[in-house]
Order: C-alpha cells, then sequence, then structure tokens
C-alpha cells in the first residue's frame, strides 16, 4: 500500500488533528484541584465548535473524487455531502454542550469534546468506506466513544442504565453484522464493495450464503439506527443520557448508519434489491407504525422524541429502501432537515429540563413564560410533523413523490396517515406549551445554547424557505454515487 | 457456492462450528441476568466470527480473512475494555452486576 491519495483523506486527517489540539489543550490546561471548572477548559467547546466549522470550510477547499487506502476510502460527492452533514451535527452538538457540561460534569470537559469527535471521526471516514474492514474499523469509531458519552452522568440514576443498553445492543449488534460480513466476504472472495458489486453483476448464483451474510448484516445495521423490531434500546438510552448528547446521538449516528446502508446494499449489494427490499419493506412498515403508535403515550417529552425518531426512520428507511437516485438523494436531504429539527428540538429540551423534569408539565406556559422558546419548540414540531412551510415538509413531501414514482402508492397512504397521527402528539407538546400554565420565570438560556438553537431554527426555516439548493446538492450526490 | 460446498467436509465443519457457537452466544446474550456472563456470551459471538473469517480465508488461499479476523479481535477488545467500565458503574450504583435490578427508566 502506498500513501498516493492521502490528499483525499483530508477530511478524516482534520477532524484527527483538531482532535489531537483539543487533547493537547486538555492536557496543557491545569485541572482546577476543588472539582470546579476554568475559564480555559470551558473554552474546550468552544475550540471544538469552532474548529469544526473550519473543517467545514475545509471540505469546499479540498480535492475530490480521489480515492485513498488501494480504494477502501472514496471522497465522492455522496461522501462529501454525508460529511458536510455530520459536521454540522457535531459542530451544533458542541455548540448546544458547552452550558450542559459547565453545570452537570465541569470537571470532565476534556473528555466530552474529544469523544464527541472521536466518534465524528469515525462517522466522517464511514461516509466513505467501501471496504468491508474499513467500513467495520470505522462503526466501532463511532459506537464505542458513544458508550462512553452515554455514561457521562455517572451517578444520575438512569445515566449508567441508558448507557448500558446502548452497549449492549450495540455490542451484540456489531458482531452480529461482523458475523453478516464474514459471509459476504466469504462468498464473494473480496471485502471490496465495488469488487463485490463486479462479482453479483456477473450474475453468479447467489446462493443461501450471500443471503444470510446480507441479512445478518442488515440486522445488525437496523440495530444502531434503532429500526423496529431492534429500537428497544432507543427511549431508555434517550432518557438516561445527557440531552445535549442526545441531540447529536439521535441524528449523526443515525446519518452515518444510512450512509453505510447506503454503500453495502445499494453500492455493493445493489444487485440483490430483490432479495433485500421485501425486508426492508416490512422493517420500514414496522418502524413507522410502531414509532409512531409508542410516541402518542408518552408523557416525558424525551421519550416522545424518542419514539418519533423511530418513525421518522421508518421514514428514512422507505427513502433507502427506494434505492433509485431519487430515492437515496432524498433520503440525504431528509437526514440534512432531520439534523437541525431534531437538534433544535433537543436543545429545547436540555433548557426546560435543566430543572431536572422532563416531564410534559415542565412544559406548561412555556410560550407564555418565554415566547422565544415557545416559538421556536413550536417551529420545531411543525418541521417534525412536516407542515409547511418549514424543512420537515419539503422531506416528507419530496419523500412521499419519489415513493409514488416509484410505485408505491400504499406506502405514500400509509406514511400520509400516520403524518396526521403524528401531529397529535406533536401538537400535544405545544397545546402544553401556548394553552396549559401560568405565567412564571422564563428558564435561563445561555449563550451558547441560544446561539445553537438560532442556527438550527435558521436552518429549519432556511430550508423550508428556499429548499433548492439543499435538493439539487443531494440528488447530484445520489447521482454521483449510483452514476445516474 | 457451490464450489464452498464442493471444497469438501473441511469449511462446511468449520462454518457450523461458527455456527453453533455464534447460537450459543445469542442465547447467552438474551437468557443470562449475570452483566459479566452477557459480556462473555458476546465474545463468544464474536469468536465465532473470526473462526468464520480465517475458515474462508484458508478457503480462498488468501489472507484477507485472517486481517479482517485481526481487526475484529482488537475491535472486540477494545468493546469489551469500554463494557467492563460500564458494569463497574453498574456495581458501584447497586452493588450488583443483574441485570434485572436495572428499572430506573420507564418502558
Amino acid at each position: 500500500m502506498t500513501f498516493t491519495g492521502i490528499e483525499s483523506l483530508t477530511l478524516p486527517l482534520a477532524v484527527l488533528a483538531l482532535l489531537l489540539m483539543v487533547f493537547l489543550a486538555d492536557l496543557l490546561v491545569p485541572a482546577p484541584s476543588d472539582g470546579r471548572q476554568s475559564d480555559a477548559q470551558r473554552g474546550l467547546g468552544a475550540l471544538t465548535c469552532v474548529g469544526l466549522v473550519g473543517v467545514i470550510l475545509l471540505s469546499w477547499w479540498m480535492p475530490q473524487g480521489g480515492l485513498a487506502f488501494g480504494g477502501a476510502y472514496v471522497q465522492d460527492a455522496f461522501a462529501t455531502y454525508l460529511q458536510r452533514v455530520l459536521l454540522a451535527a457535531a459542530a451544533l452538538g458542541a455548540l448546544g454542550s458547552i452550558d450542559h457540561v459547565d453545570r452537570n460534569f465541569p470537571s470532565r470537559q476534556g473528555e466530552y469534546y474529544l469523544m464527541l469527535l472521536f466518534s465524528l471521526l469515525g462517522m466522517v471516514v464511514l461516509a466513505g468506506a467501501r471496504e468491508l474492514v474499513l467500513i467495520i474499523v470505522a462503526f466501532e469509531l463511532m459506537g464505542i466513544p458513544l458508550y462512553v458519552l452515554a455514561a457521562m452522568q455517572k451517578r444520575a440514576a438512569g445515566g449508567v442504565e441508558g448507557s448500558l443498553k446502548l452497549y449492549l445492543t450495540g455490542a451484540v449488534s456489531s458482531a452480529v453484522t461482523l458475523y453478516g460480513m464474514s459471509f459476504i466476504y466469504g462468498v464473494t472472495g473480496t471485502t471490496n464493495l465495488t469488487a463485490i458489486a463486479a462479482r453479483l453483476s456477473l450474475g453468479d448464483d447467489q446462493g443461501p450464503l450471500l443471503v444470510l451474510g446480507l441479512l445478518l448484516s442488515l440486522a445488525g445495521m437496523g440495530f444502531k439506527i434503532g429500526v423496529v423490531p431492534f429500537h428497544m434500546w432507543v427511549p431508555d438510552t434517550y432518557q438516561g443520557s445527557p440531552t445535549p448528547f442526545v441531540a447529536f446521538l439521535s441524528v449523526a449516528p443515525k446519518a452515518a448508519g444510512f450512509g453505510v446502508l447506503v454503500r453495502l446494499f445499494v453500492e455493493g449489494l445493489g444487485a440483490m434489491r430483490d432479495t433485500w427490499w421485501p425486508i426492508v419493506l416490512v422493517l420500514c412498515v414496522a418502524t413507522m407504525v410502531v414509532g409512531n403508535l409508542f410516541a402518542l403515550s408518552q408523557r416525558n417529552v424525551k421519550r416522545l422524541l424518542a419514539w418519533s425518531g423511530v418513525a421518522h426512520i421508518g421514514l428514512m428507511l422507505l427513502a433507502f429502501g427506494i434505492a433509485t437516485v431519487q430515492g437515496i438523494g432524498v433520503l440525504i436531504f431528509y437526514l440534512t432537515a432531520y439534523v437541525f429539527t431534531n437538534m433544535g428540538a433537543f436543545f429545547i429540551v436540555d433548557v426546560v429540563g435543566q430543572d431536572g423534569s422532563d416531564d410534559l408539565d415542565a412544559w406548561q406556559g412555556l410560550a407564555r413564560r418565554s415566547p422565544a422558546l415557545g416559538g421556536a419548540m413550536l417551529i420545531f414540531l411543525l418541521s417534525l410533523g412536516g407542515i409547511p412551510f418549514v424543512a420537515g415538509f419539503w422531506a416528507k413531501f419530496l419523500l412521499f413523490w419519489a415513493a409514488w414514482q416509484a410505485g408505491m402508492g400504499l406506502l405514500v397512504l400509509l406514511g400520509a396517515l400516520l403524518a396526521v397521527l403524528a401531529l397529535f402528539y406533536y401538537l400535544k407538546v405545544a397545546r402544553s406549551m401556548f394553552i396549559e400554565g401560568t405565567d412564571g420565570p422564563a428558564p435561563r438560556v445561555a449563550l451558547p445554547t441560544a446561539l445553537a438553537i438560532t442556527i438550527a431554527l435558521l436552518g429549519v426555516i432556511g430550508i423550508g424557505v428556499y429548499p433548492q439548493p439543499f435538493v439539487d446538492a443531494a440528488l447530484a450526490a445520489a447521482a454521483g454515487l449510483l452514476g445516474g | 457456492m457451490n464450489e464452498i460446498i464442493a471444497a469438501g467436509p473441511g469449511l462446511s465443519a468449520w462454518l457450523i462450528l461458527a455456527g453453533v457457537l455464534f447460537s450459543v452466544g445469542v442465547y447467552g446474550v438474551l437468557s443470562r441476568r449475570n452483566l459479566i456472563a452477557i459480556l462473555c456470551s458476546v465474545e463468544l459471538m464474536a469468536n465465532a466470527v473470526n473462526i468464520n473469517l480465517v475458515a474462508f480465508s484458508r478457503f480462498h488461499g488468501d489472507t484477507l480473512g485472517q486481517a479482517f479476523a485481526l481487526f475484529g479481535i482488537a475491535l472486540t477488545v477494545a468493546e469489551v475494555g469500554v463494557g467492563l467500565a460500564i458494569v463497574m458503574l453498574v456495581y458501584r450504583q447497586r452493588q450488583g452486576i443483574d441485570i434485572d435490578d436495572l428499572h430506573d427508566l420507564l418502558g
């Protein structure tokens, strides 16, 4: 292996450099002995965030289309688009975490941002990984720091339990994925996805072992992104973990997970779509239905958003299953809209829940206590529900349009019905904010959190008012992947 | 596919062994209530994968599968390391590592 093509690794290397910078800064900052934070330590979050913005800008300057590690990593348009989404999610997540980390574990700031960056590095590599070994390594690099982050509140009652549930499902799913990939390697004799695709396009008979490998890989990946029936960890982990981290957990690993699904099942095993599509269809319907039904009865807003997230994963799974340029384009556009919407909503949950309760009762009269927060949350809820003209509307609309064109009329009908059902629980939160409750003091919003909410809000409204550039970029990325 | 079966009992025997090990691991994860026993079962699943990979590697006559297995071993070690740390946290909180004791979160 030579180091030609190292310039294709610009983005992962940039994240790695930032990671080392934060690591060194954390070492050099004198640790206060009394367990309180120093101002310099507080700067670690700002450093992470500013650095990530720099890396995002860098992504417009770097060479495109190159291969690295003998074709194991490719910096194509699809990877670049997904990486920008991931980097934006991480930057927003770091910004929104600054205040929460300060309040809850001030002496462990360095750990928090380092783990965030390690996980991000795994995701960034994952977006361009086109080789089974690299996929697995990057997958673990993404997953292991998430277990640590989920357990950050190690003395809180639910914190460790949530982390343990994430860990157990994660570890089992890794083993299942690896088992599946061992069969894919065993049958095709190669671990490179393009070589696997070439092998399959020869029309070899696909054999039960390959189908087994495909099923196991799909199940393992399904665990990670929280597809029904592998979703049990989602609400518990969300409830028990630090809220700004949940904002990150609810979008970035999902985006990276869908990236791998696309690479593996469309780019690599695309010739076997007839085999995997019926399974994805069943998972997709189950995920949409179960997510929406369980969200209906939730009183805890974090759990409500967790179940609504499961429902959204179902919709994205539909976009993934269409597997055309349009479908994949809609999938990554959906992820873009979802990043801003969901992260914004979780940041507001963090603000409201800083007194210790994520229960719906704590939300009563929020719009009267703080009209800005109430209004912002309403917009995020409308975007999650898919009301015109915010980001979530275009995502749902384009998804249903793509599904309709692919001849899935019944699924569009089901999706539309469930979208109406979803409005019930989203508006339940809105009703609590706007109609119930009395006046009172506005919750304290720290400056970084306010900034993060504002950026998320601008993203949601911006994509809602003028979605064209995002849709075009997403479709171009998908076309580059599928050669359309 | 056909050439894999035609390779004689060698490969299929290893695959069956790996399949049995993997199934034992899955059964252990689902049935054990002790966290350490669950971690052991996950380890069993991971080792089944390694047997699979090395068997396929031998069958194809290349070293790719062996390299894959080495990566798999390293990843499992890292994962179990973090897992044990989380189990330690659980033990400090409740003086026990039985999974049935964990029910702070609804659902």
